[in-house]
């Protein structure tokens, strides 16, 4: 008890909201229909894919508009692996995260000689590229009708078999998936890489100077954005149990910038939370008003202008405000 | 033999009187009983915003209408209906996760699917998963075929029907020496292949190397010159602004001089021919329902569409300028009805008895009437496709007349089975 009166605002947030992605499967079905579970399991795997757009930009300064295409070749790595090469669950995961990674190291040896709008452009022409690729390519890719493919057990040995077509098993596979990218997330950004990454975005002639290679720092943020946006797309396939050209479309980067900055770009846990308040609003206007997406456009809008630090801005601030006056009622005062 | 007297006579009047308005006001209940109960739940997954909006809005229309006209006849077997409806965006994520929604949300018993093929195929595996019935409204073959699964079933048409059903006429009639001219995605090579096993197995075409043009493309000019200077029919397949670019480039061009150009009717679907300026004038277009009244003007199909508030002739609606989806609308409201036949037949009450739900519907025979406007057809158990008649129609005068019929048995012959789902387990 002692430990936990000593911590600070935020990590009690961040306890209580491990709290409720751990207990989600058990305790939302108490409150909210069952199809929250799914929802929140879906939030998880955005969250990520947020996560590493939120990797280039919010800590290396780099705008894309193109990570769908690592999420895509993810998606496409695994489905293709399992309904062409009928692979098993785990090789057919791993493909997709080395086709998106590799696929994030090659388009990234040309991406990251550039920087701002140059960078923004190269990132959507590569993602449109293979976009129409896929569109094209129907006996491969199933085109823009997409691909959906038979769901091989995650596990079996003997008598027990693990299948993420059981919905509370997907979910806490999902969890640790995506609870593991962002503990590696964590450790990298604290590691002299990540520094380096801060480096570079904050001034790219200066990190020079102090011996860093922008360019290789760059195109090292770029593969692991890659990486995760690989990773997520492997999840969302899975998760889908299907792949699509429309996962390559540049409207999915798009969405991927939006949650990371309502969110708080920069910061590890901001597009964990502008993607759960993005999609929560999305599930509840979507069902009674299809036009919903003007509101969510009215709400980006607003955090840009008025909250550029995002919802984990504003939650800084709020804390911040209130917790000066507890701090001057002498508890946990120090000589 | 006792005499029957004045007033035994008057007395006897009277009970019957009484008795014969009593069995009246019985009978007369039984007809307007209102459905009690808890509600069966349809869902639809409709494409009410997105690239394919102007057909779900009619799509929507018709199964709304569908369920509406159950409730004010007593329900399906004495319980109400309650119709859902969830917004796909026209896009296979969405319309995955809609399904979900409609299903463990709002407790869908049944949901009717898009009429974008990617959604349904994103959504057919989930049907299964989440042992659903799914009644997709898209055009491809997969999805009761290689993809599909015991819990989907197909009412309309799909690409391989399409090919059985005009390319026999078309071959006879329009050219031997085929060309194809498509959007590059799966839809546009879908008919291209689809074309070519048909045309094949019926011998004596010549078919020109096919013609993809990119979805972007804006110009279709450089494309159309591809087109083999020996063609006699040429076959499109474009959807939307490249659908009108298509049209309005191979008239300017004087295609439609030298060759007959010919599609299937969800290239003009809920556009008129009025509005095209004449580019679309003298193509001949394979439909699943004639837009225009006259050709099929029976009782059942009259009332259908005075409830979509049309006029007999472009299909347009009372105020406003929307087209009539023709041949894709009327599958909605018939597939509401093959819900309410299945579920009579099998006695279904709830989700763990889809299993008998499922045998009911395979199979199933309907006659043409006025929950089956379409016409008769069966519901091919093996692979779950309802088998339609078709027509052979063409743009002449800005009006889409009707040129041929081509009979569901005629198709069938062109059109076997290629799965067989009974197999498969539930």
């Amino acid at each position: 008890m002692g430990r936990l009166r000593n911590l600070e605002p935020m990590q009690i947030l961040g306890l209580l909201g491990a709290l409720f992605f751990l207990t989600a499967p058990y305790a939302l079905p108490l409150v909210v229909p069952g199809f929250w579970v799914n929802i929140t399991a879906e939030i998880m795997i955005w969250a990520l894919f947020a996560a590493s757009v939120n990797l280039l930009f919010g800590y290396t300064g780099l705008l894309s508009f193109g990570q769908a295409l690592y999420f895509g070749m993810g998606a496409y790595g695994v489905a293709l692996s399992i309904e062409f090469f009928h692979f098993s669950f785990w090789p057919a995961a791993l493909t997709g995260i080395a086709v998106a990674t590799l696929s994030a190291f090659v388009t990234g040896i040309f991406a990251a000689r550039l920087t701002w709008h140059y960078f923004a452009i190269i990132t959507v022409v590569f993602s449109l590229i293979f976009f129409f690729f896929a569109v094209g390519w129907k006996d491969v890719t199933g085109g823009d009708d997409g691909m959906p493919f038979t769901m091989p057990p995650v596990l079996k040995v003997g008598g027990l078999e693990l299948s993420l077509l059981d919905l509370t098993f997907q979910y806490y596979f999902i969890l640790a998936v995506v609870g593991a990218c962002f503990g590696m997330m964590h450790l990298l950004l604290k590691s002299p890489l990540g520094y380096a990454f801060i480096a570079v975005r904050e001034n790219t002639a200066r990190a020079g100077l102090v011996g860093y290679n922008a360019y290789m720092v760059r195109l090292l943020s770029f593969v692991f954005s890659g990486f995760f946006a690989g990773v997520s797309g492997v999840l969302f396939a899975l998760f889908s149990r299907y792949a699509s050209a429309h996962f390559l479309f540049w409207t999915v980067s798009g969405e991927g910038v939006v949650w990371a900055v309502v969110g708080g770009a920069g910061t590890l846990f901001g597009p964990v939370l502008g993607t759960a308040f993005l999609i929560v609003i999305r599930e509840e206007l979507s069902a009674y008003w299809e036009h919903y997406l003007l509101v969510v456009g009215v709400i980006v809008i607003l955090f840009v202008t008025y909250a550029p630090q995002g919802i984990m801005g504003l939650l800084r601030k709020a804390i911040a405000r209130y917790a000066r006056p507890a701090a001057g009622d002498g508890r946990g005062a120090r000589p | 033999m006792k005499k029957t007297s004045r007033r035994s006579f008057m007395k006897m009047v009277l009970a019957g009187g009484v008795l014969g308005q009593g069995l009246n006001l019985t009978l007369a209940r039984d007809l307007f009983a209102k459905p009690t109960g808890a509600p069966i739940v349809i869902g639809h997954q409709c494409d009410l915003t997105g690239g394919i909006s102007s057909w779900g809005y009619w799509l929507d229309k018709a199964a709304k209408a569908a369920c509406d006209h159950l409730n004010a006849n007593n329900g399906i077997a004495g319980r109400p209906v309650e119709y859902v409806v969830e917004d796909t965006e026209t896009n296979p994520p969405t319309g995955a996760r809609k399904f979900r929604s409609l299903v463990q949300r709002s407790k869908a018993d049944f949901v009717i699917g898009s009429v974008h093929s990617g959604v349904n195929l994103a959504t057919v595996p989930i049907a299964k998963e989440l042992k659903t019935i799914y009644i997709p409204q898209g055009m491809a073959n997969e999805m009761t075929g290689a993809k599909g699964n015991r819990y989907t079933f197909r009412v309309g048409s799909d690409t391989y029907s399409q090919a059985a059903a005009g390319a026999a006429w078309a071959l006879k009639n329009l050219g031997k020496k085929w060309s194809f001219i498509f959007a590059d995605y799966g839809w546009g090579w879908s008919h291209f292949k689809e074309h070519e096993a048909v045309l094949k197995g019926l011998g004596g075409a010549k078919i020109n190397a096919p013609i993809a043009v990119p979805l972007d493309a804006k110009d279709l000019l450089p494309y159309l010159a591809k087109v083999e200077k020996d063609t006699e029919q040429l076959y499109s397949i474009f959807f939307g602004s490249q659908s009108v670019a298509y049209y309005t480039q191979s008239k300017s061009l004087g295609m439609d001089k030298r060759m007959n150009r010919y599609s299937v009717l969800c290239t003009h679907e809920s556009i008129s021919p009025k509005e095209m300026a004449g580019a679309s004038e003298g193509i001949f277009l394979l439909e699943y329902h004639p837009r225009m009244l006259k050709y099929k003007d029976t009782p059942h199909n009259k009332k259908v569409r005075e409830l979509m508030k049309v006029d007999p002739v472009d299909g347009r609606e009372d105020g406003s300028n929307r087209i009539l989806a023709s041949s894709h609308y009327w599958a909605t409201w018939e597939s509401v009805f093959f819900i309410q036949k299945a579920i009579e037949k099998s006695g279904w009450k709830a989700k763990k008895d889809t299993p008998e739900f499922i045998k009911a519907l395979e199979g199933m025979q309907v006659k043409e009437s006025f929950e089956h406007p379409q016409g008769n057809k069966v519901m091919r158990a093996k692979d779950h496709k309802a088998v339609i008649d078709f027509y052979m129609s063409r743009i002449e005068n800005g009006e889409i007349h009707v040129k041929h019929n081509i009979p569901a048995a005629d198709v069938e012959s062109r059109f076997p089975p290629q799965f067989d789902f009974t197999k498969e387990s539930f």
